[in-house]
């Protein structure tokens, strides 16, 4: 019984020194990190753009590996969108863009590129809102209010915010990912037109009552390896 | 882990922290509120027995169908700047003609727009039991306080 024991724990010395000279062997090839430019496109976007016919829009996604974890990341795009309300229909036209990082929380098993992140962003829209049309509100139906299209376009509007992303990106096949995130936004400031209110803005969406607003993607990105790095 | 976790709690708080804008809470489009004072003292609120309050071409207004009142608060037509309304006190009729400007001011994105009444202005073509009247405020924003007094 002792003799078994020893024999064991020589036999597993053994399997660990192996074990180890091997996984150091794997390292020296396969250790290298891919550090480069990935660009890619909201697919979310173009679908929404496709089943909604009052909605338009794209959004461009690029991210650069700075260090191991962290990663500078920009957003660009467009919306033009049509909300209807109880009493209001207007409609939102504008650009955005979003600068910040993102933070790798996930730990890579060997060779493998993917990533849970949390992020920040900084975002900046401009843009016009047009009321299209609106019913005004009134309690009972003595008098029926008749519903008024005035078409006013209020131009030359800007916000601009803070996000806060929450994600991961998985790369599929080789320097391919896909990714998906959700964001949390919070208005810093934005100029209301005169007599209306900003309820959506182009890269914020439905800003709530609260200016608070949240915000999806689902992107399809590729990777331009630039340099290779040991870890 | 405790990196996630503080993530996942402060992404949940986000979310319910937006607030629901779906529902109209807020004021919208003001009744013109009146009320009834006695002609001889006039600081004095008096009753009314009303008959029957409506507008021109209108039905007469339910809540007012034989009832004894001392304020009553009428819609304004708000598609035309002026609304003609006939009261009906002991069926003695008088007619009157409020004359105002319109202008719709934004509320909230459930609510829409209400339209608030300026330059309030009366014409009476009879005068029946009404035996004066008074405009307190011309500008008819809100139906808190009463915005004409009428003297009977």
């Amino acid at each position: 019984m002792i003799q078994q024991h020893i024999f064991l724990f020589f036999i597993s010395i053994l399997f660990t020194v192996t074990v180890n000279s091997q996984a150091k062997e794997q390292d020296t090839i396969k250790n290298k990190e891919k550090y480069g430019l990935r660009i890619g496109v909201d697919l979310s976007k173009p679908i929404n753009s496709f089943f909604q016919t009052e909605t338009k829009g794209l959004e461009l996604v690029s991210d650069v590996r700075v260090l191991r974890n962290y990663y500078a990341a920009v957003e660009l795009g467009f919306l033009e969108k049509t909300t209807n309300e109880d009493y209001l229909n207007f409609t939102t036209k504008g650009s955005y863009i979003k600068a910040g990082f993102n933070y790798n929380a996930y730990e890579n098993w060997i060779g493998m590129n993917n990533e849970i992140y949390v992020g920040l962003r900084y975002g900046l829209s401009f843009f016009n809102q047009t009321l299209n049309s609106y019913t005004p509100n009134v309690y009972g139906t003595y008098f029926i209010p008749e519903t008024i299209e005035p078409n006013t376009e209020f131009k030359d509007l800007t916000a601009h915010w803070v996000e806060f992303v929450f994600g991961m990106k998985v790369e599929t096949f080789n320097n391919l990912f896909i990714g998906a995130s959700i964001s949390f936004n919070n208005l810093i400031s934005t100029t209301d037109p005169d007599n209306f209110k900003n309820l959506q803005i182009p890269g914020f969406n439905r800003v709530f009552l609260n200016n608070k607003g949240v915000g999806f993607n689902y992107t399809l990105s590729y990777l331009i390896p630039i340099i290779k790095k040991n870890k | 882990m405790k990196k996630y976790i503080t993530i996942i709690i402060v992404s949940f708080l986000a979310i319910l922290s937006c607030e629901k804008d779906d529902i109209c809470i807020e004021a919208t489009t003001p009744n013109l509120v009146i009320r009834f004072y006695n002609n001889d003292i006039q600081t004095d609120v008096k009753d009314v027995l009303l008959d029957s309050v409506w507008a021109i071409d209108k039905d007469r207004i339910e809540q007012y169908k034989s009832v004894s009142t001392d304020s009553i608060a009428i819609p304004l037509n708000l598609n035309e700047n002026s609304t003609t309304y006939i009261i009906e006190n002991n069926s003695i009729k008088d007619t009157l003609k409020f004359i105002y400007d319109r202008k719709d001011v934004f509320v909230s994105r459930s609510c829409g727009y209400k339209t608030i009444f300026e330059n309030l202005q009366i014409e009476s073509n009879s005068i029946n039991w009404i035996k004066n009247i008074n405009i307190n405020n011309a500008i008819i924003e809100n139906d808190t306080a009463a915005h004409i007094s009428i003297f009977h």
